[in-house]
């Protein structure tokens, strides 16, 4: 059981779902009521007054009776005339909730309540007025008054206009009717407001609540995936130290400096050199993507250009290719533009480009690497204008590896990038390779703010283009690029 | 229930819950109609334009019972809740200090899964409200009985004996069984609060006197127990007379 408790005007919504008393005072305009009152008493000739539960006067439009002057000037007068007034205030309307309360001039007001939800929330008092009946002062306005001048009185008294109970009756019940029906408005909407406040809270509190929940599922994910790049980071680092022994040992023996082999212990060695030279290369690669994933691979960006790197590209592939018997052609037309990069990396992924077409491109191909600067093009906010002064900051480096062997379908073209991924397993056995090095390629290239995309050379082949920002897009276009760290 | 003893005045809340659609304002409205105009206030529903309850509807019916120590207001507040499944929060609001139920089911066969899903939402709601089914006063009624492809009598009447709740019928567009679920809640509600709070003493108020009283008070003297025994079922409140008939 629940103590009744008064929560008048605390924004409670429970208390719209509850039973806590409405009051008058909170659900009416008191401009509004006392500018009703006004039209009703100028309408019918009788002074209105509202008052609310505890008795608070909420309107008061009186009228003016001559008598009633008379009796003011009086001091004896007065003091009874505000007695009457607080007693209509305060006597009981009983159960009808229609009451009429004399006045000791003879005249007397009408008392009807203000009723909400079967409560008593206020009280109509109209008046004073001159009952159908009165036709000389009565003997009470003598005695209470004595010196009153008595003609003057019964004359000011006659010209009060006589109002019947009936009449009076009905001018009653329509405002209290008119009265109740604006409470009930009003009331429904401060119910209709409440609720729209309390939806709105629970539905942000629910938002918070699915927000918090998603932030630690994610910083769970964030961490797990830490955990897994520090796992691959250390494991790498862990088999790396004793393969480089195996390798360094093995190149000694092949070298003849723990004495001579013979052909078949050659042929063994130089074996255990070369597959272990490519799990070095694979371990490397691994790391290489942890260290991307987690964001630990610290790009040491510094002012580069790009054609000497491109140079370097050219002769650390060149000897593949001319075993190959594949051409490789650099066409870099003096390119020059300023970029905010790390070479090394950089070198890296066009090692991986340029090594990945030669091992593709059957004898007799080309490999051609080609370098240009372009302006940046449309992007997302030309529609907001401004292209005129955007454009030349945003211009890009563009490098295509072009060649002309065995192509990749364009179904496959994004599949690729992902790690591990080859085209074709069968041709693994043929190729080799582990399918990372594209996954670095594009790790890389992205955390320089570029991309890079793989279209179809004409007639046969592959062609990957890689875009890279210039140092100066990457300093006034930093939303929406990774910043170039300014070192 | 709220418990005025110097104003003499005890509050009820009864809450009509139940899927959307299935006529929880009709019932209100039917039984705003139903009742004496001077016992009733305004209906209040609050609905959008497409007719559907926005928060909630809400009818009060005020009505005096002499009792031993003197006269008493008595109280009933009833809502319907809305039945839309956006607006849990308000359902879960409406449903506070609930002192009786009527789930209204929409007898349509269509409906058995909507009406399913949302008594099981009742009983969520009260139980993250710490309160559980099987304590408060629930009453079921089996909605629009006027229309065709709906769960035939005889399903319900064996379905309700085996259940513990009283079942009603009704068809709330014409009224039907309307007083009777308000009744049989409002008399199975006072006699529970009757048995948690010794009203009988404190009140000098019995629960047969009461439901007579309300009924005179509300229009229907004289009917108080026929109206709230039309139920099917629901034989283990104690205290109860035994099933009566149906509605149709
Ligand atoms: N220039 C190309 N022409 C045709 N296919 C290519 C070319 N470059 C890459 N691919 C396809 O994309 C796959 C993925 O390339 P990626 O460089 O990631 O791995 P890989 O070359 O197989 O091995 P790794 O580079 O790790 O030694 C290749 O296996 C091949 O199927
Ligand atoms: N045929 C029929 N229709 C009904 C009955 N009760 C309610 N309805 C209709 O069902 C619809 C939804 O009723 P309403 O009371 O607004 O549902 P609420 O969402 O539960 O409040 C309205 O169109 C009603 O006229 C009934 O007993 N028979
Ligand atoms: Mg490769």
């Amino acid at each position: 059981m629940t103590a009744q408790k008064s929560t008048h005007g605390s924004g409670n919504a429970l208390d719209v779902v509850g039973d806590v008393p409405v009051r008058l005072e909170e659900v009416i305009d008191r401009e509004a009521l006392v500018e009703m009152c006004r039209s009703m008493q100028s309408l019918f000739g009788i002074g209105v007054r509202v008052y609310s539960a505890d008795g608070a006067l909420l309107a008061n439009v009186a009228s003016d009776l001559d008598i009633c002057g008379l009796v003011n000037d009086s001091s004896q007068g007065r003091v009874a005339c505000g007695a009457t007034v607080s007693a209509a205030k305060s006597v009981d309307p009983g159960d009808d909730g229609d009451v009429v309360h004399a006045c000791f001039t003879g005249l007397a007001y009408r008392i009807v309540s203000l009723d909400y939800e079967g409560r008593r929330i206020g009280r109509i008092v109209l008046g004073p007025y001159a009952p159908a009946g009165l036709r000389e002062p009565p003997e009470t306005l003598a005695r209470t008054v004595p010196k009153l001048d008595v003609i003057q009185s019964t004359t000011r008294l006659s010209a009060v206009a006589r109002v019947k109970p009936e009449a009076l009756g009905r001018i009653a019940h329509h405002l209290k009717t008119t009265l109740e029906l604006i409470i009930f408005s009003s009331h429904k909407a401060y119910v209709t407001s409440k609720l729209h406040l309390y939806s709105v809270r629970e539905s942000y509190r629910a938002l918070e609540e699915k927000t918090q929940r998603l932030e630690q599922a994610h910083s769970k994910l964030k961490e797990l995936d830490r955990l897994k790049s520090d796992f691959l980071g250390t494991v790498s680092h862990e088999l790396r130290t004793p393969l480089t022994s195996i390798i360094g040992y093995s190149e000694m023996l092949a070298e003849g400096i723990a004495g001579p082999l013979s052909k078949e212990q050659a042929d063994f060695v130089g074996t255990i050199h070369g597959k272990g030279e490519q799990l070095l290369g694979l371990i490397m690669g691994l790391l290489d993507l942890s260290k991307l994933d987690s964001g630990t691979m610290s790009l040491r960006q510094a002012s580069m250009q790009i054609a000497p790197t491109l140079q370097e590209v050219i002769s650390t592939v060149a000897p593949v290719a001319k075993k190959k018997g594949v051409e490789l052609v650099l066409d870099d037309d003096g390119v020059a533009c300023e970029l905010a990069a790390d070479a090394e990396r950089l070198r890296q992924v066009f090692v991986n480009l340029a090594d990945n077409a030669v091992k593709f491109t059957p004898k007799g191909g080309t490999v051609t690497i080609r370098a240009r600067v372009a302006d940046g093009g449309a992007s997302d906010d030309d529609d907001e204008g401004g292209a005129v002064l955007l454009a030349p900051v945003r211009r890009v480096v563009v490098v295509t590896v072009s060649d002309t062997g065995i192509g990749i379908p364009s179904a496959e073209r994004n599949k690729v990038f992902d790690a591990f991924y080859q085209v074709d397993s069968s041709s693994t056995r043929e190729y080799g390779g582990t399918g990372l090095g594209l996954s670095i390629v594009k790790r890389i290239v992205e955390a320089h703010g570029g991309t890079v995309v793989i279209s179809a050379n004409e007639p046969g082949g592959t062609v990957f283009t890689v875009t890279l920002p210039s140092a100066q897009a990457r300093r006034t276009l930093p939303s929406r690029l990774p910043p170039a760290d300014r070192t | 229930m709220q418990l005025n003893f110097a104003a003499r005045e005890v509050a009820i809340k009864l809450v009509y819950y139940g899927p959307a659609l299935s006529g929880k304002t009709t019932n209100l409205k039917a039984l705003h109609q139903l009742v004496q105009e001077k016992s009733r206030g305004r209906l209040m529903t609050l609905e959008t334009k497409d007719d559907r309850t926005l928060f909630f509807d809400m009818l009060p019916l005020v009505f005096k019972a002499d009792s031993e120590h003197g006269s008493m207001n008595l109280r009933v507040k009833v809502f319907t809740v809305p039945g839309q499944v956006v607006h849990a929060s308000t359902r879960r609001l409406v449903l506070q200090g609930a002192d009786g139920i009527v789930f209204v089911a929409d007898s349509q066969l269509a409906e058995t899964e909507n009406n399913a899903a949302s008594f099981l939402d009742l009983r969520a709601n009260l139980k993250e409200l710490g309160r559980s089914i099987s304590q408060v006063p629930l009453v079921i009624q089996f909605n629009k009985r006027d229309l065709p492809n709906i769960r035939t009598d005889v399903e319900i009447d064996e379905l309700a004996q085996r259940g513990k709740e009283p079942v009603m019928k009704a068809c709330a567009v014409t009224g039907e069984g309307v007083l009777e679920s308000f009744f049989g809640l409002l008399d199975r509600t006072w006699k529970r609060l009757d048995e948690e709070h010794d009203l009988k003493d404190k009140l000098g108020l019995r629960p047969e006197a009461f439901l007579a009283m309300a009924a005179a008070s509300l229009g229907h003297a004289g009917q108080a127990t026929a109206l709230a025994s039309a139920f099917i079922g629901g034989a283990r409140m104690p205290g109860t007379p035994p099933s009566g008939g149906t509605v149709r």
